[in-house]
């Protein structure tokens, strides 16, 4: 195997924590906002059914092929070409919603923070240091996910906690006046965020005990359910209605924090913090990117290719989209074709095949 | 590997062209006029080495080599060279090395053959005797020299604790640790490091504690070793380290014996050297590098609150001035009205911005520092003045520096004080500077992508195969108690899981004192 490393369930989990929340945590209010209104805290609970299917497609097939990832196995069970063809179209996928997760960083920090700082900057720094972490391995990125997970769900709670006084509960009311169309509509862009769950497929060979690996993942999934869900009940109960109107709702909310007239204005520290859960989503992403491609190349070692992907990679999230509207247009539209068939469609079809080989196996004796 | 396999051969053939020169893996000669021409060509120009010719019982002739100032002349005169001199001898080759035997009133008395053996017991202050017509030599054990006596280590202050630190005679050292583990579990394996210093260097455990394949990877490590000298644990610890580059050292070392001890019951390996009192505990992470020994003497409260206050002030350490600079220059709706309005006529007057500024007086405080600690004592109070008052006072009045900055870089520099590990603070002291310039260029953010990459390298560190980070990454619940808080001693049941596998329980559990208990 590439990667020598192991890691546990547990640091399974705190790698894909943030892998689905640090971009939700952001946008996710103004995303369901728009279809579901108040209803929208209903939303990431059925998006987390996606979640789960994910995670289960992943299982079964990581099942049948224990010791592989999505790139070698889709060899496997569609032949040759076909899985290569899969493989590369798979990775091509990931490395370009990766692009698309680090420009969304880039325009968020130039946007808000550093506004004369050139684009390009932040994204080359952000994808710098996430490159001394893949070249680490998977045991590096899992470690500093552990120092900085905690940190992350301190500031977390703690946003939540000072906001309490602000929150106004009418803003939820009246649940489900329309049925709950408006949530599950609010919730189809949000599934997809779930569906990026799939990438343990890529996780799942390097446990330690292999038999914990659907646990962690579903108690996983379930934890991002709620951290969602609390997100957009405290974004709409705080700003009611016109939660959907901000592009980045939790930083307007954080700007609502002041206590005593000394913690005030902590936007830059909550930006800085939620930098760390987008550092490991990237490297998530990156990671599996060029694990994959080196399995999918049949490379001995991963380590030198991880610099050039990277190169790509920023050259990928710099033509991704020409402006922030462009790149959020694409998001909630094409993206989430694009990765439900990834994601979702592509690994039932592989799922399904797989199992009809499994029970009728044909001339494998070769 | 081509490349790795020639180096080797090259080693190997310096190190045998050495000794070829030497004649050192020669036999003695049979006759002593020829031993002795042969000690006075190796001995050349060494007026400290004493060859005394002599003849035991006015028959045999005989040679007493040793090196003046390492052995104790006074015992060879009385235990050795009037017995030997006033013995009555009868005829016979075989008699003669007996006779020595049987005469000599040393209790470490030692054959030697060679040549090289001579030279080696010869160096470490062992008298050599070598007599006519025999092949065999004695080395005795009478070495003895100036040593320092024991003090109370100066770079590792107790409230409560022993007093005691290591010196720079080994003996001591081991006899110190001996005392401190009564047990023949207590392992010493001992080696030379060193072509022309041949350094004693002890490798120290505690069998069945320790992971057999730590003992060898250390002896590996230290086997790779070829050098001219050894003078200090320092030089040893750049050649085992696992990364060299890396600005965290990945050894502990420590003067204190209270420290080896406990450590080598945790399962770790410490290497003393000779000719200094620091020895090197393997591996080590960083967290045990924020704790002080004392930690564990002082009441549990106490010693976690402490503990907390040493993890604030390390990150205030390496994170204050760059702070300082990202929310000046960055990021001002951070400050509370009142305090960025007096900042801003503190810093009114000054002609540089804040990075500038930061830097100049951080840099300066460095060298007030290092000139600190190199000063004759009798100059100490000068530094202390010019640093305090020139600096500090003048530079403000003069406009040169904010005040609000003055106090920074004050208490960045008692946090740095704060550290335990004087190697852990000077990383954290290095560190501070990208930090700052970071800061300088992307505010919080770059803060954060410096943090990001530091904890990226602390992850990836391995010290002797322990990771840096644990037991907080990856993550030991069970050894949060000795990492986050410091659990009272009757909780502390196991040893760390990494280097303590083979014997997990340190003590037996549930002795949790009570009023009850008392009274069974």
């Amino acid at each position: 195997m590439i990667e020598k490393g192991k890691i546990s369930g547990l640091q399974m989990a705190i790698l894909l924590y943030p892998t689905v929340v640090a971009t939700a945590l952001l946008i996710l209010p103004a995303t369901t906002g728009q279809f579901a209104k108040q209803d929208m805290w209903l939303s990431p609970i059925w998006a987390s059914l996606f979640g789960y299917l994910a995670v289960m497609i992943a299982y079964r097939l990581h099942h049948y092929f224990p010791q592989e990832t999505f790139v070698q196995y889709s060899e496997k069970i569609v032949g040759k070409f076909p899985g290569k063809l899969l493989g590369f179209g798979f990775l091509f996928f990931i490395l370009h919603t990766n692009g698309m997760v680090l420009r969304d960083y880039g325009e968020f920090v130039t946007g808000n923070f550093l506004k004369q700082t050139p684009l390009i900057v932040m994204i080359m720094s952000m994808a710098f240091v996430c490159a001394l972490a893949v070249r680490g391995g998977l045991e590096v990125i899992a470690r500093s996910s552990q120092i900085f997970l905690p940190v992350f769900i301190v500031l977390f709670f703690l946003i939540i906690l000072l906001l309490i006084p602000a929150l106004n509960p009418k803003n939820m009311f009246p649940v489900m006046d329309e049925g709950i169309t408006r949530s599950i509509r609010g919730a189809f862009v949000p599934s997809l965020w779930f569906s990026e769950l799939f990438l343990i497929s890529f996780l799942l060979p390097y446990l330690h005990e292999k038999e914990k690996g659907l646990k962690w993942a579903v108690v996983t999934t379930a934890f991002i359910m709620i951290t969602l869900v609390t997100t957009n009940l405290f974004t709409l109960l705080l700003f009611g209605d016109i939660a959907s109107s901000f592009t980045y709702p939790v930083m307007d909310a954080a700007r609502y924090i002041s206590i005593a007239d000394f913690m005030q204005h902590v936007e830059a520290i909550v930006m800085a913090i939620w930098v760390t859960g987008m550092f490991i989503k990237i490297c998530i992403f990156y990671y599996v990117v060029v694990i994959g491609t080196a399995q999918w190349l049949r490379l001995s070692d991963y380590r030198p290719i991880v610099f050039p992907i990277g190169f790509v990679l920023v050259s990928v999230s710099m033509w991704s989209a020409s402006n922030l509207q462009e790149l959020t247009h694409f998001t909630r539209t094409s993206w989430t074709f694009y990765a439900g068939l990834f994601l979702i469609v592509i690994p039932i079809v592989l799922l399904l095949i797989a199992k009809v080989r499994h029970k009728f196996p044909k001339k494998q004796s070769h | 590997m081509m490349w790795r396999i020639r180096r080797k051969k090259d080693k190997k053939k310096k190190q045998s062209a050495l000794k070829q020169s030497k004649q050192e893996q020669d036999p003695l000669y049979t006759h002593i006029t020829e031993n002795e021409n042969q000690f006075r060509q190796i001995y050349e120009d060494c007026s400290d080495v004493i060859l005394h010719p002599f003849s035991i019982g006015g028959k045999h002739q005989a040679l007493l080599i040793y090196i003046d100032g390492l052995s104790n002349t006074e015992e060879i005169d009385d235990s050795v060279l009037s017995p030997l001199m006033t013995a009555t001898v009868n005829d016979g080759e075989q008699q003669v090395s007996t006779l020595i035997k049987n005469t000599v009133a040393v209790s470490d008395t030692k054959e030697v053959h060679t040549f090289s053996d001579c030279i080696q017991a010869i160096s470490t202050g062992k008298p050599v005797i070598l007599a006519d017509n025999s092949q065999t030599g004695f080395s005795l054990g009478l070495s003895k020299w100036e040593k320092r006596s024991v003090e109370s280590p100066e770079a590792e202050k107790v409230v409560r604790g022993p007093r005691e630190g290591f010196v720079e005679t080994l003996t001591v050292n081991t006899s110190m640790l001996r005392r401190k583990i009564r047990s023949p579990k207590l392992k010493m394996q001992s080696m030379e490091i060193g072509r022309y210093t041949k350094t004693n260097v002890m490798i120290t455990y505690v069998d069945g504690l320790v992971d057999k394949t730590l003992v060898e990877e250390v002896l590996n490590r230290l086997n790779r070793i070829d050098i001219d000298g050894v003078l200090e644990s320092g030089v040893i610890e750049e050649f085992i380290e696992d990364d060299p580059h890396s600005p965290f050292p990945q050894t502990l070392a420590t003067e204190r014996p209270d420290i080896v001890t406990s450590n080598l019951l945790d399962g770790r390996v410490a290497i003393l050297i000779d000719g200094t009192p620091f020895s090197l505990i393997v591996p080590t992470t960083l967290y045990s590098l924020l704790q002080a020994g004392e930690d564990y003497y002082r009441r549990y409260l106490m010693a976690t609150a402490i503990r907390w206050l040493r993890y604030l002030f390390l990150v205030i350490s390496l994170l204050l001035p760059s702070l300082y600079v990202a929310v000046l220059t960055y990021h001002q709706e951070m400050l509370p009205t009142s305090l960025l309005i007096s900042m801003a006529a503190a810093r009114e007057q000054i002609p540089f911005p804040a990075l500038v500024e930061v830097l100049m007086m951080e840099i300066t405080f460095e060298a007030l520092r290092e000139a600190g600690v190199r000063l004759p004592n009798q100059v100490g109070s000068a530094v202390s003045i010019v640093g305090a008052l020139v600096i500090g006072e003048a530079a403000v009045s003069a406009g040169i520096v904010s005040a609000p900055m003055v106090i920074v870089v004050a208490i960045t520099g008692i946090a740095s004080f704060t550290i335990p590990r004087y190697s852990a603070a000077t990383a954290i002291r290095m560190l501070r500077f990208p930090m700052i310039l970071l800061a300088g260029t992307l505010g919080l953010l770059g803060i954060m992508l410096g943090i990001i990459m530091i904890v990226v390298h602390l992850a990836t560190l391995r010290s002797f195969g322990v990771p840096y980070l644990s037991p907080m990454a990856p993550m030991q619940f069970n050894e949060m108690k000795d990492t986050l808080v410091r659990a009272p001693w009757w909780k502390l049941n196991k040893r760390p899981r990494l280097t303590g596998e083979s014997n997990k329980y340190r003590q037996s559990s549930g002795q949790k004192p009570s009023p009850i208990r008392g009274k069974e």
